[in-house]
């Protein structure tokens, strides 16, 4: 590395330097601070998901082995795997990298909700304390069905202690986290990108983020629902799962697996897109087939929804659904296979170095092919049935997860952290590391594939000696402790490469992208001006002209002359970032406190409860601006449209999932309902009454705004207030119908109809609660004479999700009420 | 954030003309399509000739309604076309995901059943 002027370097402080303190960090809404703290965290977990392996290890190197006990064992690989998909693969991916790197890859200040940002972040803390809340009581109290849960195992009955409590409430509390955070980047990447960077010419770590986003978004309602039957039943001792009422365990596993599929892309793509970083500045060459490269990732997001079923074939779903879902699966290995070509044309014939990045890239094309490749064995009905539940599988995923996303996340380490921190890793323990790790990997996994085909069942404890899987076995244990001395070398390096490293220049790799045209580490507002864009690979066209943008590059190595642009030292004083904020963290900590409160003490979820309200509304008018109109920043946004508005409208996406999930589940269950009470009880006078009212509130509430923005506050009050009133009279209703049932007999646990009924209905009666609490909100501010034209947007949003309860309840009341005779199946 | 001298006439010319929001007629005249539209769902419902069709005309009924409001309450009608995308996306993966199981739980129960030749 060639030794490089440093021309912005000192002129600020990094955004470590400033401001310090532990109260910095907790407030903290920078991020990439933020990116920190989730990094650490997860590293943390890291080790603890890694040590649990080596558990599990240690168990199965020799037969009959009893150093762990069959219960232990249940809870280690359960652990484990939640631990390695939610604890660390996750928040690496989505906190830490994307974190840090979306703003600097588009030329932006920081992500779109910074302190949602910050929110993400402690609720993520939360749910990952939560799930190992187990340990307080006794080593007997981890989560043990596994790490997709499957019903009815986790049913009360035969799961009886707290084990399955902390992962359900766990699960649920990280889901609140992932999708804040998806909606958070993704209208970071859609709408806040610096002038010129059009789409076709983002990082494709950008394309790969904006389509992990959208999976985020439309993937985990359906988790989320599939917690809250299970939750229900262990709680509220409902039957969703339950045969003996009628209900199917089957459906856990299709909610799961409408989530769980798109999981699996939610944690490839991330990596795809570090890779397809790192792989070009070490082949010194632009990324081969850039629009090929990005469409793919649409179309494997796309078919990712459609393939859910490969997860069951051993359920008899039937020979159409069978082969639907075996086809859909097979046709995902094209777009697949279209990344893993322009990968290697990529490398083909550039000019090449072997970085620790590099090599571990390398590693993750080699290894991630070869999952890829067992992948679309399962993929086919009647070989799955006989690899299913086998080590086949294990040895399958392990080559996706460990040999693809883990490789990709050890690259994206070795690249960036020289930017995040300003050190240089060590490259030659990085290189150790690597041919450490990629021996030991496939010395580990490989033979799994045997041991499958010699059909060893996973998550068994232990097994008998005349099987002949003791060899395989006896190896793969070994290999599984060099390859956690493999990452013991790598916690060495982080900090020993933090504390004493060499310092990095702003572009040690002379790289593509913006996030090498400013210091390591950066200023906290990033670019002292944001850049203006106006090629692919911006960076490197500003330091090589358009040439380089094509074909191999000339071997002139660091690009630092053209390098930071500078700027003078007033403009500093121009650039407001947002204040630091408390609320996050107490949001984080009054959700842990209510979801506890459901586990020890119920009173704890009122004080939980509080919490949250106090933060929400801390956060809303912490800042003198709430709610009011930008025209700076609508003129500076991509699409000049309102970040909050297009955050709106994506969560309301999401939610039509959500209640995709739930009325599905009325639908399915409604016609396997044992008897008793059925639809024929629902009221329709009333609820024809009650749909009336709300017909009316939005009437209501557009007047509102419509008055509102005409600055007509008095108006704009009066009707606010109606619509809340309206909605109170619907919440009215509601309770009427609710207490009547009760009064007849039907309870949510009476059977299939009630409780979904009762699910379905109520969550979109706990949507208007929430809905009647903003209006009323909004209308007092109003009538303070707070809320003009200026301010008109706070009045537009909180009607888009007014009206967006209006329209469900369109759909319920057609579907659950008027069609109530109807069969569906 | 107000440093940055590039600035975009396109988007600019965009962030113009955003906003034109109808006014209370429209609304009023939304609602009483609204009002009329839910008053023959009901209808609907009673009428017994009309059990054999009730789903069909149900539907339509539901969906119109559900059109009004987006796109005249919501303003998707008048506001950019990316929220449409941004919402019709979801709606459509939602309607495919009811549609899915439906398809895949009428089989479990042998409502739908398919022999191989
Ligand atoms: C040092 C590296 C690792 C070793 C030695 C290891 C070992 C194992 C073994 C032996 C099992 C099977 C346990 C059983 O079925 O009885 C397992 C399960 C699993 N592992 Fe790993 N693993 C490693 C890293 C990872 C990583 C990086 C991930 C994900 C990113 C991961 C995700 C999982 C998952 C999801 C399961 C399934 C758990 C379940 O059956 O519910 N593992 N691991
Ligand atoms: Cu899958």
């Amino acid at each position: 590395m060639a030794a490089q002027p440093k021309t912005l370097e000192y002129e600020y402080p990094n955004y470590l330097q400033d401001p310090r303190g532990i109260w910095s960090w907790l407030t903290t809404i920078d991020h990439k601070r933020i990116a920190i703290l989730y990094g650490v965290s997860a590293l943390f977990f890291m080790m603890v998901g890694g040590l649990e392996a080596m558990l599990i290890r240690a168990q199965l190197m020799v037969p009959n082995n009893h150093l762990i006990g069959a219960a232990i064992y249940n809870e280690l690989f359960t652990m484990h795997g939640t631990t390695m998909i939610f604890l660390v693969v996750m928040p690496l991916e989505l906190g830490f990298f994307a974190n840090f790197m979306i703003p600097l890859h588009i030329g932006a200040r920081d992500v779109a909700f910074p302190r949602l940002n910050a929110l993400s972040y402690w609720v993520f803390i939360a749910g990952a304390i939560f799930l190992h809340l187990g340990l307080v009581r006794s080593l007997a109290g981890m989560p043990d069905a596994g790490w997709f849960g499957y019903a009815n195992l986790t049913e009360r009955m035969y799961s009886p202690g707290i084990n399955i409590d902390t992962w359900v409430l766990g699960l649920l509390i990280l889901g609140v986290s992932t999708l804040l955070s998806g909606l958070n980047f993704f209208v970071t990447i859609v709408n806040m990108r610096a002038p010129g960077m059009t789409f076709m010419r983002m990082p494709m770590f950008m394309w790969a983020m904006l389509v992990t986003t959208i999976l985020i978004l439309l993937a985990f309602p359906a988790l989320t629902v599939g917690l809250v039957f299970l939750f229900a039943d262990r709680f509220l001792d409902t039957h969703f799962y339950r045969v003996s009422a009628g209900a199917t365990p089957i459906l856990w596993q299709h909610l799961f697996w409408i989530f769980g599929h798109p999981e699996v892309y939610i944690m490839a793509l991330p990596a795809f897109g570090i890779i397809s970083e790192v792989i070009t500045p070490f082949s010194r060459k632009p990324l081969f087939g850039y629009p090929m490269m990005a469409y793919s990732l649409v179309l494997i997001a796309f078919l990712s929804y459609g393939v859910w079923g490969h997860h069951m074939f051993a359920t008899g779903m039937g020979p159409i659904a069978d082969s639907t879902f075996a086809i859909t699966t097979m046709l995902i290995a094209i777009p697949t296979g279209i990344k893993i070509f322009s990968w290697i044309a990529t490398v083909w014939g550039g000019r090449l170095r072997f970085t620790t990045a590099m090599l571990f890239t390398l590693g993750f094309i080699v290894e991630f092919t070869a999952g890829g490749l067992s992948g679309v064995m399962h993929a086919s009905p009647p070989v799955d049935l006989q690899q299913t539940d086998s080590y086949i599988v294990v040895a399958h995923f392990h080559y996706v997860l460990f040999g693809g996303m883990m490789m990709g996340i050890l690259a994206g380490f070795y690249y960036w952290w020289p930017k995040i921190t300003g050190r240089m890793l060590n490259e030659t323990i990085g290189k150790w590391q690597f041919w450490i790790t990629l021996w030991a990997f496939n010395g580990t996994f490989f033979p799994m594939h045997f041991l499958g085909v010699l059909g060893m069942p996973r998550r068994i404890y232990t097994y008998a000696p005349n099987m002949g899987w003791d060899f395989w076995n006896y190896f793969e244990s070994i290999n599984a402790f060099i390859l956690g001395f493999a990452f013991l070398l790598f916690f060495i390096n982080l900090v020993w490469s933090t504390l004493h490293g060499e310092h990095s220049s702003a572009d040690p790799w002379d790289g593509r992208t913006l996030e090498w045209s400013i210091p390591s580490p950066p200023p906290a507002f990033n670019f002292v001006t944001i850049p203006m864009v106006t090629a692919r690979d911006a960076f490197w066209v500003r330091k090589y002209g358009s040439v380089g943008a094509h074909g191999v590059a000339p071997a002139i190595s660091g690009g630092a002359a053209a390098a930071p642009v500078g700027a003078p030292a007033e403009v500093h004083e121009h650039i407001h970032m947002p204040a630091p904020s408390i609320y996050p963290l107490i949001f984080g900590l009054g959700l842990f406190m209510a979801a506890l409160g459901c586990m020890i003490w119920i009173r704890l979820i009122l004080i939980g409860g509080a919490l949250i309200l106090m933060s929400i509304l801390g956060m809303v008018f912490e800042y003198p601006t709430f709610g009011q109109f930008n025209p700076e920043a609508l003129a500076e946004s991509t699409l000049g449209l309102d970040n909050r508005k297009l955050g709106m409208w994506a969560f309301l996406g999401s939610e039509c999932v959500f209640f995709a999930s739930l009325i599905s589940t009325y639908m399915v269950y409604k016609d396997r309902n044992l008897g008793g009470f059925d639809a024929m009880i629902l009221n329709i006078p009333l609820t024809s009454f009650s749909t009336f009212i709300l017909l009316t509130s939005s009437l209501l509430m557009v007047l509102a705004l419509a008055a509102v923005q005409r600055d007509d506050r008095k108006w704009g009050a009066i009707w606010l207030f109606g619509t809340a009133f309206f909605g109170m009279i619907f919440l009215g209703g509601q309770a009427y119908e609710f207490t009547d049932f009760v009064l007849q007999g039907l309870k949510i646990q009476t059977n299939l109809f009630g409780q979904t009924f009762y699910t379905l209905v109520g969550f979109h009666g706990i949507h208007v609660l929430i809905g009647v609490c903003w209006l009323l909100v909004l209308a007092f501010t109003t009538a303070a004479g707070k809320i003009g034209k200026d301010r008109s947007l706070a009045v537009e949003i909180g009607g888009l999700y007014w009206h967006f309860v209006d329209i469900v309840w369109v759909v319920i009341f057609t579907l659950i009420y008027l069609m109530r005779t109807v069969k569906h199946a | 954030m107000s440093d940055h001298a590039i600035k975009n006439p396109h988007i600019e010319a965009h962030a113009v003309a955003h906003e034109e929001h109808p006014g209370p007629g429209v609304y009023l005249l939304v609602a009483a399509i609204l009002t009329v539209l839910t008053a023959a769902e009901i209808t609907v419902f009673y009428v017994p000739g009309l059990q054999p069709v009730l789903v069909p005309i149900l539907l339509v009924l539901a969906a119109v309604k559900f059109a009004f409001v987006a796109g005249f309450y919501m303003h998707l009608y008048y506001d950019s076309k990316v929220f449409t995308i941004f919402f019709g996306f979801p709606l459509l993966l939602a309607l495919l995901i009811v549609l899915g199981l439906l398809l895949l739980f009428a089989h479990l129960q042998g409502v739908l059943s398919f022999t191989i030749p």
